[in-house]
Parts: structure tokens; C-alpha cells; sequence
């Protein structure tokens, strides 16, 4: 094993292959910064051109720039507010505000090391659990699949901050953004919902113009209203200045950043799921961890462990996302669902094979995860200072970019004028949630899972009846949501005692 | 009585919930249960947080509402354009009279800045990643 793990790091060192996986980080980089053009959208896009390259070189073309675009989404998410990737959202709601009160360069640190960090601890199990994980993929069928959307579900209780008016405000966003996630062709019987006669909401509402609105919209008004920079008339030389101190907080905060990358990871491992919900999970987790109401009350407002918990998440679940794809064939999400199509492309079979026959392209792949990240984060720390700032570009020039950044990301992502009339309602709507003190991260979460969490209580209802509800892991699962629900609230009655 | 927005913006979700139910009533059960399960809480909580909003001490608002409608005409006449004359004219265009008019920017460093962002939009989307924007309707009533 440890033979085969130096042989793939030096076939992935040669020129041909290290080449291929710095052009693939350079797209990652600038697909990273856009929204709409997810990943998975540029790995669709990028997937002709590996028929000529051996499959060392093809998985670090590929994988080189997809765990690149998870890093970079983040700088977006900073510095405008604006979600560079749907899996970078989650970083907006401590991150921006963090640049607006002139920390972009700690915010950026912090993000950028938390994601190193992810990666590598992502890596590192990809590299030993492959044989072990086996049997927890096959524990969880359907109804333990439902599970975890409801627990990911019960994180509304943290992310909707304290007291009883916050709380049922968070839980009825909560509640809307399932309910969104209903809008369209019902899988199971065929019927439309909420569809108003309209062929574009068939498909049902699209994550990224409605996460880009809700978002992002709210930063440009508060933008275009204050009418300065982003940073506001912070000295320039300030902004940059603590991006050592967001590396700091990485290692301040390491064992959080340790337990998010654990959330990333086992959420990726789960086929279906997604880095958004990873991301979104690792937030509440983050939030949970804070010591009482009070330690509780910065999150949204710009503190470091909201941007630490969801960075360390959205890489590390790179690693986890890979683990099923490679040793079973079951794609944890869209863009591992592409890659197995360069799988097929490269003539390899998912599978026993690839632990053994093949064991160094999966080892390459692990090199490439590890390189690709380190390479991209240095070369961030390099120019961070010079990102942060963008945050001191007067108000008036700034705005029209950001706004294109917006709208552009918003379209590329279906090619759907229809898009941005949803990104500027829904835009609408995240203002006045802002102005009227409703929480926005519920409602996300909410639409995140909606979907699955729907398809996953049919499969089990047709399955097993009800009779799934007593199955012991289920059992585990329903207390586990218990407690992420009453977590918050314990901790408040034992500050008050 | 004069109504908050705080409270108007709870009578709306709980607006939207009580359509949602009121529409899957129609629905076969398979269809109708999840939407159901979800929009009755949400009525039940939003109407709760209007009871709340309602008798909240108001908060005074700050008066923004003009500089706020000023931007979403911006943001709407920029999806206005599109659907006009499409992505790759309306990037120039529209950053340029936004930053002449809106932002007060010169002519000439506004047509400079317009330049520069239609020269990334054209390098990036249209030559690099060869991503196919929709003709607008000018075009397409033109024939092109």
C-alpha cells in the first residue's frame, strides 16, 4: 500500500500530468470566483478533452480543478457577499460581514487555511477508509438516508439564533424553504405543484439563483444605500493586514475545524446529499459549539468560526464525496456523477478493481486532492492582501461589476432568463428578511434538503410501511436530531442556572 | 392600526403557506402530504410571529426606500436589456449608464470601466469557456 501511494505520487509528478492539473486548477480558480458555473457544470464542460490524457493525467486535469473551485468560491462569498459556488453560501453569513467591518484579509486567512485543512484531513481518509467503508455506505439505506436530512433539518434550531421570536421565526423559514423545494413535478405520481401553468417551474426552483438572491441581492442594496466601499473608510493598508491572524484562528479553533471536516466528510460519503448541505451542517455545528447564548450571538454578524466551520466542511467533503464513487460506483453527488463518466471514458470500472489492479490512479487521486490545495492556498496567501482590497473600491464603481457578477452567475447556471427574474424575487424577498429580522440560512437549509429529504421518506414508506421508524440505526438517528433540536436550548437553561 | 412591515411581511409567509395548502387540496395524497406536513406548522408559526410582530414595540425605520427602489429598477432594467438585446451587449451598455448615471463616474473612465468589463465577460464566457448566451429579441426580430 505504501509502495503504491509513493509510486502514484511521483506518476502524478511527472510533467505531462503536473501540467494537465495546474491548467485544471487555473480554470478551477476562475470557475471558483463565478457563480452558477459550479463545478460540476465545468467538469460536463471539461470532460472531452481527457480522451487523449492516460487516467493519472485525467484525474488530476479534473480533480485538480474541482477541489480548486470549492477553495476560491469563498473569496466571492467574502469580499461581495456574493456565493461563489452554491457550496460556498454558507460562508457569506459570517465571512462579509467580517469584510465589511474591514477583516476581509483575517476572513480570507481563515477561510483559506480552514479549506487546506478540510482538504487534507479529506485526503487522508479517502486514502485509508476505502476498505472500511464499505459496510457503512450499505448500512444506510433509505430510511437512515431520511435521517440525515432531518437532522440536517433539526440544524435550523441553531442557525435561527436565541430567544423564542428568533426561534419561530427560523423554524417557519425553515418550514419555506421545504416548501419551495415542493415546487414542481412530484417524482412518484407525476403531478405538477405550484408549477402556475409555467413550463420553467416544472423542474422546480434552481438552487443557485435562488441562493444568489437571497444572498447576495440584500449586500448590493445595503451597498448601493451606504453609497462606500465595502470596507467602509477603513485605511487600506489595514485590510490585508491580519490575513496571519486568520491563519492563526485556524489553529485557535482546530479541533472545530477538525469535527466540521468530519461533518464534510461523512455527508459526502452519503450518496445524495451534497456539499451544501455540508457546508450548512457544519455551520450549525459551529454555531452549537459556541459556550452559551451569549459566545452565540456574533455568529452573523462576523465571526471567524462561522467562516472556519463551513471552509474546513466544503473541502473535506471532496475526499468524502470520492470514497463511494471509486469503491462502489455510487456518485455522492452531480459532479462525482460526471466523473464516473470519465471512469467509463478511461476504460476503469468503480469497484474491487480500483483497490487493487488500479490502486495507484486512486492514489493519484488522493496526491492530487493533497497538491492541488496546498499549491492553490499558497498561491492565495501570495495575493490576499491585494484581494482584501477590493473591499476599499468606491461604492459607485464596485456596484455595476457585482451586480453583473450576479446576474451572470445566475444565468450560466441553466441558460434561463427566467433565472434572473427568480434571482431578483428572490432578492426581494432576502432584503426584506434582512430588514424584518428573519433569518436566511433556515430557508437555505430547508431548500437544500427539501427534495431529497421528500424522495427518501417515499422510498421508505413504499419499502417498509412504517415499520422502518423501530429500526435501530433509524432509532439512533431520530435521538441524534433530538438533541441537535435541544442543544440550544440546554445550553440556555444552564446559563440561566 | 397602522400595520408594520415586520408584521406585513409575516401575514405574507403566512399568505404563501395558506395557498400552499389550499392548492394541494387538489393534489392526489402522494403529491399533497410533504407540501401539507410543511405549509400547516408554517401557517400556524407565521401567524404566531404576526401576533408577535403585532404587538412589538414599533421600530423606526430608516429612510432608505427610495435609494432601494432606485436599485432594483437598475437590477430590473438590467434583466430588461437582456431579454432585449442579449447578455454581450447589455454587459457594456448597461455598466456603462449605470456608472455615468447612477455612480456619477465620468463619461470617459465609465466608457474605460464598461470596456474592461465587456473585454473579461467576452475573453472568460464567450472565447474561454465557449459558454452560448441567447440572442435577445432585437436580434431575433432582426433575423440575426
Amino acid at each position: 500500500m505504501l509502495d503504491a501511494l509513493i509510486a502514484s505520487l511521483f506518476l502524478l509528478l511527472q510533467w505531462k500530468a503536473l501540467s494537465l492539473m495546474l491548467v485544471g486548477m487555473a480554470l478551477g480558480f476562475v470557475v471558483g470566483l463565478l457563480p452558477g458555473i459550479g463545478g460540476a457544470a465545468t467538469l460536463a464542460l471539461m470532460l472531452p478533452f481527457i480522451f487523449a490524457m492516460t487516467p493519472v493525467e485525467a484525474f488530476a486535469f479534473l480533480l485538480g480543478m474541482h477541489s480548486v473551485a470549492a477553495t476560491t468560491g469563498d473569496i466571492t462569498s467574502i469580499l461581495f457577499g456574493v456565493p461563489g459556488e452554491g457550496l460556498s453560501a454558507a460562508t457569506v453569513v459570517d465571512g462579509h460581514p467580517m469584510a465589511k467591518r474591514g477583516e476581509a484579509g483575517r476572513a480570507l486567512g481563515a477561510a483559506l487555511m480552514s479549506s487546506l485543512v478540510g482538504a487534507l484531513i479529506g485526503a487522508a481518509v479517502l486514502a485509508l477508509s476505502i476498505p472500511l467503508v464499505r459496510p457503512l455506505v450499505l448500512t444506510f439505506g433509505s430510511p437512515e438516508l431520511f435521517m440525515v436530512t432531518v437532522i440536517g433539518i433539526a440544524c435550523i434550531a441553531s442557525l435561527s439564533g436565541s430567544g423564542t421570536r428568533a426561534q419561530i421565526k427560523g423554524f417557519a423559514m425553515g418550514l419555506l424553504g421545504l416548501l419551495l423545494a415542493t415546487i414542481g413535478q412530484e417524482r412518484q405520481s407525476g403531478t405538477l405543484r405550484f408549477d402556475f401553468g409555467m413550463i420553467y417551474l416544472w423542474e422546480g426552483l434552481d438552487l443557485i439563483p435562488v441562493l444568489v438572491g437571497i444572498f447576495a441581492i440584500p449586500e448590493i442594496i445595503d451597498l448601493a444605500v451606504r453609497r462606500s466601499a465595502i470596507a467602509g473608510s477603513r485605511p487600506a493598508a489595514e485590510l490585508g493586514a491580519d490575513v496571519w491572524e486568520g491563519v492563526k484562528d485556524t489553529f485557535r479553533h482546530f479541533w472545530l475545524v477538525v469535527r466540521c471536516s468530519a461533518v464534510g466528510v461523512l455527508v459526502g460519503i452519503l450518496p445524495g446529499a451534497g456539499g451544501g448541505v455540508a457546508q450548512w451542517m457544519a455551520y450549525a455545528h459551529a454555531v452549537q459549539s459556541a459556550k452559551d447564548a451569549k459566545d452565540r450571538e456574533g455568529f452573523g454578524h462576523g465571526d471567524v468560526r462561522g467562516v472556519l466551520g463551513p471552509g474546513s466542511a466544503n473541502n473535506s467533503k471532496e475526499g468524502g464525496d470520492l470514497i463511494p464513487t471509486i469503491a462502489f460506483g455510487v456518485p455522492g453527488s452531480g459532479a462525482m456523477a460526471i466523473l464516473l463518466g470519465a471512469f467509463l471514458i478511461m476504460g476503469l470500472h468503480p469497484g474491487p478493481d480500483m483497490l487493487t489492479k488500479h490502486l495507484a490512479v486512486t492514489y493519484s487521486m488522493v496526491w492530487t486532492l493533497v497538491l492541488a490545495n496546498v499549491i492553490t492556498v499558497l498561491l492565495c496567501f501570495a495575493f490576499l492582501k491585494h484581494l482584501a482590497k477590493v473591499t476599499r473600491v468606491p461604492g459607485n464603481i464596485i456596484l455595476p461589476f457585482i451586480i453583473l457578477l450576479v446576474f451572470i452567475g445566475s444565468y450560466t447556471a441553466n441558460r434561463q432568463i427566467a433565472d434572473l427574474l427568480v434571482t431578483l424575487g428572490f432578492g426581494a424577498i432576502g432584503y426584506l428578511m434582512v430588514r424584518y429580522g428573519w433569518p436566511r440560512a433556515p430557508l437555505v437549509l430547508g431548500f437544500v434538503l427539501g427534495k431529497l429529504a421528500e424522495t427518501y421518506l417515499f422510498i421508505s414508506v413504499a419499502r417498509y410501511g412504517f415499520s422502518w421508524l423501530a429500526q435501530p440505526l433509524v432509532l439512533f438517528l431520530i435521538a441524534l436530531a433530538l438533541t441537535v433540536i435541544a442543544y440550544p436550548y440546554i445550553q440556555e437553561r444552564r446559563r440561566a442556572d | 392600526m397602522r400595520i408594520s412591515g415586520r408584521a406585513l411581511f409575516a401575514l405574507f409567509v403566512a399568505g404563501v403557506a395558506g395557498y400552499a395548502i389550499f392548492a394541494a387540496r387538489a393534489w392526489p395524497v402522494k403529491a399533497a402530504l410533504f407540501p401539507m406536513v410543511m405549509a400547516i406548522p408554517l401557517v400556524v408559526l407565521a401567524l404566531v410571529a404576526l401576533v408577535v410582530e403585532l404587538r412589538a414595540a414599533p421600530v423606526e425605520a430608516t429612510p432608505v426606500a427610495g435609494r432601494v427602489g432606485i436599485t432594483f429598477a437598475w437590477m430590473g432594467a438590467f434583466v430588461l436589456l437582456v431579454l432585449l438585446i442579449g447578455f454581450p451587449l447589455t454587459v457594456p451598455v448597461w455598466v456603462f449608464a449605470h456608472l455615468v448615471f447612477d455612480g456619477a463616474v465620468g463619461w470617459l473612465r465609465a466608457a474605460l470601466l464598461a470596456g474592461a468589463g465587456w473585454a473579461l465577460f467576452h475573453g472568460l464566457f464567450e472565447r474561454l469557456l465557449r459558454f452560448p448566451f441567447e440572442a435577445g429579441l432585437v436580434q431575433t426580430w432582426l433575423g440575426y
